[in-house]
C-alpha cells in the first residue's frame, strides 16, 4: 500500500510584492487571515456537491475526522494517510490538543499549524514524537515558547521551521536549537522582539541553510556576523528591520550565494551597499524605503544577475542617475516615490528587457514618456501621481504588451485616452482621474480583455455605461464619481465574472440596484456606500453566496440588518460595516 | 449483459461479487489489472482475488463504485460511511486507489 504523497512546502514567494512595490502587508488579526504568512495548508481539494466526485479515501478521511472522539491512536496506519487525516483536521478546525494525542508516534512528515488556535508548549510533545520523520513544522503565531522550542531537538532531520509572530521565543531557544538542526534548509521567525545578536549565534551552525527570513525582528542588529559562514544561504528577508545599518552589510559581502536579498526599510546607505558588489548571483534586491542615493547604482551595476530592483522610497534625485543604463537586464525596477525627473528616464531607454516600471508620484511629464517607446517588453507601468497628460499616452501606444496601466491622479483627459485603444494585451486599467468622462470611456472599447478596471474618481453617467458592456471579463469595477443610478446598472448587472464591485458615493442609488446586481453571484466584495439604499433592499443580496465583503457605510442599513443576512444567508461575509 | 462486460472480485473468505466492467474500473489498481497487457491473469479470467479485503469491506467498495458512475453522471448524493468500518474501509480504498 502507499498512496501518492505530495509535498508542496514552498512560501509564498515575496517577489510579487516587489513587482507590485508593496512591502510587507502581514497584519496578526483574524480579517487579514489571507495576508498570513504561515505556509499554505493542504486539504483535500474536493468539495462535495462542485462536480469531481470526492474518492473513497477521501470520504473516509473526512469521516474519521467527523468522528475524531471515537480513534485514540493513528500509529498503526500508513504515515501518508494519517498525514492526510491530520491536514484535514487542521483545515476544518477540528484539531485540538486532545485530539492531536492520537497522532503520537505517527511519523509524520509536515505539521503545518501556522495561525492554528490553541497551540502551545503542550502540543510539542506529540509533533516531538514524529522524530526523524518530521520534515517540516509551521508553528507560526502559536503561544509556543522556548522550552516548548527544545522538544524539537530530536528531529534531527527538520528541514523547514516556521515561527512567525512567536513572541515567547528568544535568545535562548534559538540557542538550544542549533545542534540539532544542521538539515535545515529553511528559517523563519519574523516579527520576533526577543531575538537579538547574542541568540543568532545559534544560526552559525545551520551550515545547509538556504533561505532564512527574520522580518519585522527589531533587534537583531549586530547579529549577521553569524550568517559569514552559511555559504548555501540564497534568501535573505530583513524587511522593515530598522535596526539594519550599513555594518550589517558587511557579513553579507562573502554570501556568493545569495539569489534574493530583502531590507527595506532598513538603515543602510549607499556605503551600505558597496558591501554586495561580489553578490554576483543576486538576482532580487529591494532596497525599498532605504536611504540610498543614485551613488549605490555604482555598485549595484557590478550585479549582472540582477533583474528584480525596488528603490521605492528611496532617496535618488536625477544626479547620478546616468548608471541605470548598464542594468540592462532589469525585468523589474521601482523607483516610485523618488525625487526623479524626465532627466532620469532618458537613461531607462536601453533597459529594453523591463516587463515592470512603477514611477508612482514622480515627476514624470509628457515628454519624458517618449524614453519608453522602445521598452516593448513592457507589462506593468505604474505611472500614478505623475505629471502625465494627454499628450504623452501617445508614447505609450505601441507598447502592445502592456497589461497594467495606472493612470490614476494624473492629469489625463478623455481626449488622451484612444491613444491606449490598441493597447488590446491589458487586464488593469486605472483611469481613476477626475478629468475622465464617458467621452473617454468610448475611446476603450477595443479593450475586451480587460479584467480591472478602476473608474473611482472618474466622471461616469449612466451613458458611460452603455460602453461597460464591452468588458465581459470585468472582475473587478470602481465607479465611483457620483453620476451613476440605478439606470446604469443595467448595464452592469450581466457582467458575470464580477467579484468585487465598487458603487459608492452615487448617492443617487436606491435599493433597485441590489436588486440589480442579485444575479451577480461570483462577487466576493461589494461597495455601495453614501447611497439610499435601505435594510428592506437587502434581501436582494441573499444569491451572491460568495461574498466575503459588504460595504454599506451612509445608507439606512444597520449593523444588525447585517448580522441578520450574514446569519442566515451569507455564511462566508468575514467583512462588513457598518459594523 | 455480456459475460465479458462483468467482472468477479473475490474477497478474503471467499465470497464472489459479479459486478461490471466500467463500475470496478473506477478504482485505479483494478483498472491497472484488468488492462496491462497479458501478463496479469486477472486480464484474462475477469476475476480478481483481494486476500486481504473482508466481505463486509468489498461489498462496501462496490456500493461506492456504482455511487461513484452516479455521482459522474450528475446525482449528487451523499456516500454514508458506517463509523465501524470506516478505518479498514480507509486501508482498501488506498490499496485500491480509490
Amino acid at each position: 500500500m502507499g498512496g501518492v504523497c505530495s509535498r508542496k512546502r514552498d512560501q509564498r514567494d515575496n517577489e510579487d510584492n516587489v513587482l507590485r512595490g508593496v512591502s510587507g502587508r502581514y497584519i496578526k488579526s483574524g480579517s487579514s487571515k489571507w495576508l498570513a504568512t504561515s505556509f499554505p495548508r493542504p486539504a483535500i481539494d474536493v468539495q462535495l456537491g462542485r462536480g469531481k466526485c470526492p474518492s473513497l479515501l477521501d470520504l473516509c478521511i473526512r469521516k474519521i475526522c467527523e468522528d475524531i472522539d471515537r480513534y485514540s491512536t493513528f500509529s498503526m496506519l500508513p504515515r501518508d494517510i494519517s498525514q492526510q487525516i491530520f491536514n484535514e483536521l487542521v483545515y476544518s478546525h477540528r484539531l485540538n490538543d486532545v485530539y492531536l494525542e492520537a497522532f503520537r508516534d505517527c511519523a509524520l512528515q509536515d505539521l503545518y499549524l501556522g495561525e492554528y488556535p490553541g497551540v502551545n508548549d503542550s502540543w510539542m510533545d506529540v509533533i516531538s514524537s514524529q522524530g526523524s520523520s518530521l520534515l517540516s513544522v509551521d508553528l507560526s503565531g502559536s503561544e509556543v515558547t522556548d522550552t516548548g522550542l527544545l522538544h524539537l531537538k530530536d528531529c534531527l532531520n527538520l528541514q523547514a521551521l516556521n515561527f512567525n509572530c512567536c513572541d515567547q521565543i528568544s535568545d535562548h531557544g534559538l540557542e538550544r536549537i542549533s545542534s540539532s538542526f544542521s538539515n535545515l534548509t529553511s528559517l523563519s521567525f519574523r516579527r520576533n522582539n526577543a531575538i537579538t545578536a547574542k541568540g543568532m549565534s545559534a544560526f552559525a551552525g545551520l551550515v545547509n541553510l538556504v533561505k532564512l527570513d527574520l522580518e519585522r525582528c527589531p533587534e537583531i542588529h549586530g547579529g549577521l556576523i553569524h550568517l559569514k559562514g552559511l555559504a548555501k544561504l540564497e534568501s535573505l528577508n530583513l524587511k522593515c528591520c530598522n535596526c539594519i545599518t550599513d555594518d550589517d552589510m558587511r557579513p553579507l559581502s562573502g554570501l556568493v550565494n545569495l539569489k534574493v536579498l530583502q531590507i527595506s526599510c532598513s538603515k543602510v546607505t549607499d556605503f551600505g551597499i558597496t558591501f554586495l558588489q561580489g553578490l554576483h548571483k543576486l538576482s532580487l534586491l529591494n532596497l525599498e524605503g532605504c536611504p540610498v542615493t543614485a551613488a549605490c547604482l555604482e555598485s549595484l551595476s557590478a550585479l549582472a544577475a540582477l533583474l528584480y530592483l525596488n528603490l521605492n522610497r528611496c532617496h535618488l534625485s536625477d544626479d547620478g542617475c546616468m548608471k541605470f543604463s548598464r542594468f540592462g537586464n532589469l525585468k523589474v525596477l521601482n523607483l516610485g516615490f523618488n525625487d526623479i525627473s524626465d532627466a532620469c528616464l532618458v537613461h531607462l531607454k536601453g533597459l529594453t528587457n523591463l516587463e515592470s516600471l512603477n514611477l508612482d508620484s514622480c515627476r514624470i511629464r509628457d515628454e519624458g514618456l517618449v524614453n519608453l517607446i522602445g521598452l516593448r517588453h513592457l507589462k506593468f507601468l505604474e505611472l500614478s501621481d505623475t505629471e502625465v497628460g494627454s499628450n504623452g499616452l501617445r508614447h505609450l501606444s505601441g507598447l502592445t504588451s502592456l497589461e497594467s496601466l495606472n493612470l490614476s491622479f494624473t492629469v489625463v483627459t478623455d481626449g488622451g485616452l484612444k491613444k491606449l485603444s490598441g493597447l488590446t494585451s491589458l487586464k488593469s486599467l486605472n483611469l481613476d482621474a477626475r478629468h475622465i468622462t464617458d467621452t473617454g470611456l468610448a475611446a476603450l472599447t477595443s479593450l475586451t480583455g480587460l479584467t480591472h478596471l478602476d473608474l473611482f474618481g472618474a466622471r461616469i453617467t449612466d451613458a458611460g455605461t452603455n460602453h461597460l458592456r464591452n468588458f465581459k471579463n470585468l472582475r473587478s469595477l470602481e465607479i465611483c464619481g457620483g453620476g451613476l443610478t440605478d439606470t446604469g446598472v443595467k448595464n452592469i448587472k450581466d457582467l458575470s465574472s464580477l467579484m468585487l464591485l465598487n458603487l459608492s458615493q452615487n448617492s443617487n442609488m436606491t435599493d433597485k440596484t441590489l436588486e440589480l446586481i442579485s444575479g451577480l453571484t461570483g462577487l466576493v466584495s461589494l461597495n455601495v456606500s453614501n447611497s439610499r439604499i435601505t435594510s428592506s433592499g437587502l434581501r436582494h443580496l441573499k444569491t451572491l453566496k460568495n461574498l466575503k465583503s459588504l460595504t454599506l457605510e451612509g445608507c439606512k442599513v444597520t449593523v444588525n440588518d447585517i448580522k441578520m443576512l450574514q446569519s442566515t444567508d451569507l455564511p462566508n461575509l468575514v467583512s462588513f460595516r457598518p459594523e | 449483459m455480456k459475460k465479458e462486460d462483468m467482472v468477479k472480485l473475490i474477497s478474503s473468505e471467499g465470497f464472489e461479487f459479479v459486478i461490471d466492467k466500467d463500475a470496478a474500473m473506477v478504482s485505479q489498481t483494478i483498472y491497472n489489472m484488468l488492462t496491462s497487457p497479458g501478463s496479469f491473469s486477472e486480464t484474462q479470467h475477469g476475476e480478481v482475488t483481494f486476500p486481504e479485503i473482508s466481505t463486509t469491506i468489498l461489498e462496501k467498495i462496490c456500493k461506492y463504485f456504482y455511487w461513484h458512475l452516479q455521482f459522474a453522471s450528475g446525482k449528487e448524493t451523499e456516500f454514508h460511511i458506517e463509523p465501524e468500518l470506516t478505518l479498514e474501509l480507509l486501508m482498501a480504498a488506498n490499496y485500491l486507489h480509490t
